[in-house]
């Protein structure tokens, strides 16, 4: 089997080969039909192990659609989102397995099935051994505070409970990557501060996140994070 | 064979997921076992009004329209697959399922499964119904038969689903088309009375998909009806309509989510 490898140009990694980091996106280009403008023109990034990086920009700024295509989700018109050196369509299941996204809004959970599970029924699709996925999923219960909810339908939750259960989702399967959009939407101090023990211990284990936000939010943020870049015009500059 | 086996617990997972959301509405086993009563006292009625020409008694053609009813429950789950799919992309799950290891395609293949397991036990109760209730003869000798004949029956509808679901992922739209393909399929199928009765071109025409057969054979299968074909030849169809659009329908379904992820419409909706 061999990797492909790139030279990535990158903010944070200057010339480096792509197979070389867990997420690389090289010269990544995305437009909304061929008479608009690219949402993103020539973004390359990289993420190192162990690192937190945050992107923000106006609303519309094209971080959605930046986080979709390193999710995977959907393809760059130009260039390229990679794990390790290979794309999600040259390794879908490996890519999936490696890489979690926690998209922004309220959606994505079953109304009407119970937090414990919905929990349950997300790790069985990540394909987790039957012995793993109970004790795991008790343990991301306690970890996100949700013991009180845990058999409480979706339907009958309120929003900051819903994304405080989508985070849970997110950080379930122990991803290598974690992708979060807006993480912090309908979040009480208690469910932010929860979140931030969930990155701490991903970056405990040598993970890698990427949280975009738009760019007001950085101010109160910046702290938290290893490399701030924000989008403009398409292009990822420095905070 | 480890990742076969994960794939079967989460296709078993999608099952279960599906079966607790069933649970959690309480009155529709009732209401669809109603609507089955309902369906059978019309043509219960109907059968003794009118004399059909084929049928010797009025039973034998309500015993005809019983076995066309239930397997129209059965046709009606694997055409819902659209509309579930077109649920999880409002619901933003599809998004969620396709950034999953087990994938997009296998998630809609999984997403069929429970509504047709489900339409296999509402045709066994709407045949229990029409015993109970109405004095249905089954033919008890071949009935164990008519399992396997609905599995493979199934295998043969379920790439119309597949195909339908892929235009829903491609169109956004869950019932495209599905309302007038299940009729058009009740007429040439002869779910409700013989295909005998129609012209001779669509008599032609309804040998080019699975339904007839496969009516025809759970029929003689369920209450001893004649066959135009042996059981064999409908089995040999079965197969080869089996073989050759189940692969044609996932490939569809495939492309249709790679056109929809290359132009970033996947999880539009």
């Amino acid at each position: 089997m061999t990797v492909e490898t790139l030279e990535v140009s990158s903010p944070s990694a200057g010339i480096a080969r792509a197979d070389a980091f867990p997420l690389a996106l090289r010269d990544v280009e995305k437009r909304w039909g061929k008479a608009q403008p690219p949402v993103l023109e020539g973004v390359n990034l990289t993420l190192e192990l162990g690192t937190r990086t945050w992107i923000g920009g106006r609303n519309g700024a094209g971080k959605t659609t930046l986080l979709r295509i390193a999710a995977g989700l959907i393809d760059p018109d130009h260039g390229r989102a990679q794990v390790w050196g290979r794309t999600a369509n040259e390794n879908r299941t490996r890519y999936q397995r490696l890489v979690s996204f926690q998209p922004a809004g309220d959606r994505g959970l079953y109304a009407r099935l119970t937090v414990r599970r919905q929990l349950q029924f997300w790790a069985r699709i990540a394909m987790m051994t039957p012995a793993r996925v109970r004790p795991k999923v008790e343990e991301t219960i306690d970890a996100f505070e949700l013991r009180e909810l845990a058999d409480r339908r979706v339907d009958r939750m309120s929003m900051g409970q819903r994304q405080r259960l989508r985070i849970a989702m997110t950080f379930l399967t122990e991803p290598e990557i974690v992708l979060m959009d807006e993480p912090l939407t309908s979040l009480d101090d208690e469910g932010a501060a929860i979140l931030d023990l969930a990155i701490e211990g991903l970056i405990a284990r040598h993970g890698a996140l990427l949280w975009c936000s738009p760019t007001g939010e950085h101010e109160q943020l910046e702290h938290r994070f290893d490399a701030c870049w924000v989008l403009e015009q398409g292009r990822l500059v420095p905070a | 064979m480890s990742d076969l086996n994960s794939m079967g617990r989460a296709f078993l997972a999608v099952m279960r997921r599906d079966l607790h959301v069933f649970l959690s509405y309480r009155t529709r086993v009732v209401s669809q076992a109603l609507t089955s009563v309902f369906s059978l006292t019309l043509f219960y009625y109907v059968s003794r009004l009118v004399h059909v020409t084929g049928f010797a008694t009025p039973a034998s053609y309500f015993g005809f329209v019983v076995v066309g009813i239930a397997l129209l429950s059965v046709l009606y789950s694997c055409f819902s697959v659209s509309e579930i799919v077109r649920q999880e992309l409002v619901a933003g799950t599809f998004e969620r399922l396709l950034l999953s290891p087990f994938g997009a395609v296998r998630s809609v293949i999984a997403l069929s499964l429970f509504p047709l397991l489900y339409s296999f036990v509402m045709a066994a109760v709407t045949l229990g119904i029409g015993c109970a209730v109405f004095g249905l003869q089954l033919h008890w000798s071949t009935v164990p038969l008519s399992i396997p004949a609905t599995g493979l029956a199934l295998l043969a509808f379920l790439p119309f689903g597949l195909g339908f679901a892929a235009l829903s992922v491609a169109t956004k739209q869950g019932n495209v088309g599905t309302t007038w393909v299940i009729a058009l399929i009740s007429i040439v199928g002869g779910l409700y009375f013989p295909i005998s009765l129609l012209p001779h071109w669509v008599q032609t025409a309804s040998k080019l998909q699975p339904f007839t057969p496969a009516t025809e054979m759970l029929r003689h299968l369920l209450v001893n009806s004649p066959q135009s074909t042996p059981t064999g030849t409908a089995v040999v169809k079965l197969l080869g309509f089996a073989a050759v659009l189940l692969p044609a329908s996932v490939f569809a379904l495939h492309r249709a989510i790679r056109f929809g992820q290359r132009r970033g419409t996947i999880i539009e909706y």
